[in-house]
């Protein structure tokens, strides 16, 4: 039984609400207040009741706990905060402490559960992690489990989403085409554990961690591609955090449109079909915000002819949420349509036809705000443009 | 207190997803962003019983027929950004927030005004006039958070009010509910409004608390800037028509100083020959305070001027020589763009500090520009032994809005109290340099009058008595009222009473027998009964304590108390 509050204290957290100027700016860039229009939503209105509750020594009461979890970790928050309170980190540690008073939500003890038992999210047999291949059957049959220097972590959602399946072939299509040597893990890819550092049981995804990097490390890997900005945070910034800089030495993470670029500056493919479209390119919270990677997926689109890059009004840094992290989708999933809808609108506004990411939960999520909204959008996700733009 | 049934009433009039009394919630309600020492919540009672967001203006009306028809006290809330205690509910009751009124009704390009709801977030409207190639011509320090009406109710000035004004030069019109529901458009106010029906030269703002108002107030059509800085005293806004300007270029610069005093000068010389969009200073303190938490780019001068101007490119480039020829003039250096551009956007930021708290007491006061120096110089002086930083803004009247931040730790309850002399030290201090107070609110009710001066207060009081006749909307705020002491602080000063009365008449008896003998030889305590007598006694007399403690007017309690707390301050600090 830990003390309470033992994950902020540990981490000298525990006065961030303290810190807190209650000057409200978190309040008008938080989808979940934006959604409410309650403070009891926002951030500032969150850290309003936890300081109270810490000062007192009091146990987070069930209705926070649920609010707390109503909340897509976008980071936004932490990006406008007069008082630069690390809230991002903040949150995740909030929801350690409710997992330690077992109020996790129903879908975050689901996804334990099918964690433990199945080693991804689907509660699916790991057998069917290649489930995503069947289409580019030809391309990956002899890269299973083989040894290279390049790695395909395509992530639970890819591997058993039917409608996410594309973003994996589109991948191993962009590779081929570019000669790359690359392996993919089939069923030794474990769930990368996003989902447990997003709920704060980041002791529960320290096992999937480990295994993963192990994995990696006995086929010769060097460099691992996601599509999945969730699975590239987990690599980059929590399995260090997790289990020490020197377990992820000797590797590099790209994001897909990081390693795309690398790809067209080596002169290992190149756009020569004209692509006349105009895109509204969205930054996926957790590869913009939270590892401040902005650049690549733009130089990627400006580098193809004919497309027309649109910027939404909130870009970059500024980007608002797609209304899918945080485990949102699971929890509260009528209000996520809510905000991915809200995203749409905005998108909308650039009079862009298509509206772009690279991110399996962003895709999802803006699909379904798309339909919601019953909108003329397209989206396209940044691997199929890339695979239409080169003829794939 | 509001009854159960009175609760769903109220849920009923503004809808039950816009109506709250939950504990947590109203709890939220209940505070702005200034932190407040323990013993304010047994002074007056700083809880709201229920919050209700009005979705328009009929609702608003519908709220405040209710309201005041059943005595119950309405606190009107923009998004709680201010300092001041104007949006702190004193007496529990119904906080009204106006956050759901956010809409741009319209823009009208001919008179160059656009007409908003008054809960819209200034930072959504600056982003939607872009959007139509216009701006508003000054906007809060808050603006990413801020309410429309909330700048409006609280007064002040902000970014562009250097070259535009403050917020009473911007507005053009109101649309507000008054107390009695009545709704109105300020620019066209009928003389029925004002009409005082009654004779009487007493107003009774609160139950208990009185001054006096004089009848012969003139009437004017336009009642606009009466209502401006009125703090939700005189009705709640529900639109505001506002001026614009069109989008142009804004251009920041930034210079910085070896001394104050050469600062102050460069300040009155630029604001003489040029016409920014924006002045502003930091002292040292201020910025050795940003270093500690990495906000203070580096530069030659701990003394910053940031500066912005607008305009076309030749006007911009135009006054940015003017300015860098003053700045060599006062010795200073004029930093790069990179660090103009992270003090400009540095211009919504003001607390960066509080982490070195990790609260802040903040104070504001307006000081003529020409006395700026005396008065920095007099509160470095005055607050030697304190932990301060100050930074200025420079309005179009030749007033800078001086702000004090001390930092300090809400944690620590004796030394957090005793420090609350320093804000009410820091407007006195710029009252004798030919200052005024930056905004009413509650905790500067004291200087209503000499703020609002004596035709316009006489104006509001008016109005007030006849519309609002038992203060239920937003009490204690411009018109002082009085203590609302809280049932454990009047038992815990009814139990002292209780206990002490028998005790000193023991000790009497013991000391000074004779003089008790001779002329009250009846009070006496020597058995248990006698105690208890005199106990029931010394409760009598505490309850007649607090009822007369409840009279008191909170500004008298601070004026009176203030001096108190500076003596333990200097004790315990």
């Amino acid at each position: 039984m830990t003390k309470p509050y033992e994950p902020l204290k540990f981490e000298g957290l525990d006065i961030e609400p303290t810190v807190c100027a209650k000057c409200g700016f978190c309040t008008f860039v938080c989808p979940a207040y934006l959604d409410t229009l309650w403070d009891s939503q926002s951030p500032r209105g969150k850290l309003h009741q936890l300081r109270s509750l810490i000062k007192d020594n009091k146990p987070i009461p069930s209705d926070l706990a649920a609010r707390i979890f109503y909340c897509t970790l976008c980071g936004a928050c932490q990006e406008i905060c007069q008082t630069n309170i690390p809230l991002l980190r903040f949150w995740q540690l909030a929801r350690q402490e409710i997992g330690n008073l077992n109020k996790w939500p129903e879908i975050v003890n689901y996804i334990d559960d099918s964690l433990q038992q199945t080693q991804n999210i689907m509660e699916m047999d790991q057998a069917d992690r290649t489930l995503w291949t069947d289409m580019v059957d030809d391309l990956v049959e002899d890269k299973i489990g083989i040894e290279a220097e390049v790695a395909y972590f395509a992530g639970c959602n890819i591997s058993f989403k039917g409608t996410l399946a594309h973003m994996g072939e589109n991948t191993v299509k962009v590779m081929n085409a570019a000669g790359v040597d690359f392996t993919i893990l089939a069923d030794e890819e474990f769930c990368c554990g996003n989902p447990y550092f997003v709920a704060g049981g980041f002791e529960n995804g320290k096992e999937l961690a480990t295994h993963n990097l192990k994995a990696l490390k006995r086929l010769g890997v060097k460099t691992v591609v996601f599509n999945c900005p969730g699975c590239h945070r987990a690599f980059a910034e929590e399995y260090p955090h997790l289990l020490g800089k020197e377990a992820v030495e000797g590797f590099e993470f790209l994001p897909f449109s990081e390693f795309v670029l690398r790809l067209l500056k080596e002169g290992k493919i190149k756009f020569d079909k004209d692509y006349p479209h105009e895109v509204a390119w969205h930054d996926p919270c957790e590869l913009g915000r939270h590892q401040n990677i902005y650049n690549p997926a733009r130089e990627v689109l400006n580098a193809i002819p004919g497309l027309k890059l649109k910027e939404m009004k909130h870009n970059r840094n500024k980007a608002r949420c797609c209304g899918g992290g945080g485990l949102l989708k699971g929890t509260n999933p009528v209000a996520s349509v809510r905000i991915s809808a809200r995203r749409i609108e905005a998108a909308e506004k650039t009079g862009a036809s298509i509206m772009s990411s690279e991110c399996p939960s962003c895709t999802m999520s803006l699909n379904d705000g798309i339909e919601h909204l019953e909108s003329q959008m397209k989206f396209k996700d940044l691997s199929q443009i890339v695979a239409e733009a080169l003829g794939l | 207190m509001i009854t159960k049934k009175q609760k769903q009433n109220l849920a009923d009039i503004v809808g039950e997803d816009y109506f709250s009394s939950e504990k947590f919630m109203t709890d939220i309600y209940s505070s702005d962003i200034a932190a407040l020492p323990g013993i304010v919540n047994d002074v007056i009672n700083p809880q709201a019983e229920a919050v209700a967001q009005p979705t328009t203006t009929e609702i608003v009306s519908n709220l405040l027929k209710y309201c005041k028809q059943h005595n119950i006290p309405v606190v009107p809330r923009g998004h709680g950004t201010s300092g001041y205690g104007g949006a702190l509910p004193t007496r529990g009751g119904l906080v009204v927030e106006m956050t759901r009124l956010n809409e741009i009704h319209h823009i009208d390009r001919d008179n160059m005004t656009v007409e908003v709801g008054s809960g819209i977030i200034w930072g959504k409207l600056i982003e939607d006039l872009e959007d139509e190639g216009l701006a508003v011509a000054a906007y809060p320090s808050s603006a990413p958070s801020s309410t429309v009406a909330g700048w409006v109710a609280a007064g002040g000035s902000g970014i562009g009010s250097t070259k535009y004004g403050g917020i009473s030069e911007q507005v053009v019109d109101l649309e507000v509910v008054l107390p009695d529901g009545e709704v109105i458009r300020t620019k066209d106010t009928s003389e029925e409004v004002f009409k005082i029906e009654t004779g009487k030269k007493v107003f009774k703002g609160d139950d208990n608390f009185h001054w006096e108002v004089s009848d012969n107030v003139p009437y004017s059509a336009d009642s606009t800037q009466l209502f401006v800085d009125s703090n939700g005293t005189l009705g709640i806004i529900t639109k505001v028509l506002l001026k614009i300007i069109p989008l142009r270029n804004i251009r920041p610069i930034t210079a910085s100083f070896r001394s104050q005093n050469l600062m102050a000068g460069a300040l009155l010389d630029i604001l003489e020959a040029t016409r920014p969009f924006y002045l502003h200073f930091i002292t040292d303190k201020f910025y050795r305070m940003l270093r500690k938490v990495d906000q203070a780019p580096p530069t030659t001068g701990e003394f910053i001027i940031s500066c912005a101007f607008e305009g076309s490119d030749d006007e911009i480039e135009t006054e940015i020589e003017k300015l860098k020829h003053i700045v060599s003039r006062y010795s200073g250096t004029v930093e790069s763009m990179e660090v103009a551009d992270h003090e400009w956007d540095e211009r919504f930021y003001p607390m960066r500090i509080k982490r070195l708290g990790p609260s802040l007491a903040p104070s504001e006061v307006y000081v003529p520009l020409e006395n700026l120096d005396g008065y920095l110089n007099h509160v470095n002086k005055h607050f030697k032994a304190e932990e301060f930083a100050l930074e200025g803004a420079i309005t179009d009247r030749g007033e800078v809005a001086v702000l004090t931040w001390f930092p300090d730790d809400e944690r620590r309850r004796i030394s957090f109290l005793t420090g609350w002399y320093r804000s009410l030290d820091v407007i006195n201090i710029g009252l004798k340099h030919g200052g005024r107070a930056y905004s009413i609110g509650m905790w500067n009710a004291a200087h209503s009058r000499s703020y609002y001066g004596k035709d316009n207060y006489a104006k509001m009081s008016a109005l007030k008595r006849k519309k609002d006749k038992k203060g239920y909307l937003n009490s204690h705020k411009v018109f002082p009222g009085p203590l609302v002491l809280s049932t454990r602080l009047n038992l815990l000063i009814m139990v002292i009473a209780g206990i002490v009365a028998p005790i000193v008449i023991w000790l009497a008896g013991i000391l000074v027998p004779s003089i008790i003998q001779a002329y009250v030889p009846w009070v006496v305590v020597n058995n248990l009964p006698s105690f208890l007598i005199w106990f029931v006694v010394g409760l009598l007399v505490g309850f007649i304590v607090t009822e007369f403690a409840n009279l008191i007017p909170i500004s008298v309690v601070l004026s009176i108390g203030t001096p108190f707390l500076r003596f333990f301050r200097k004790i315990f600090h």
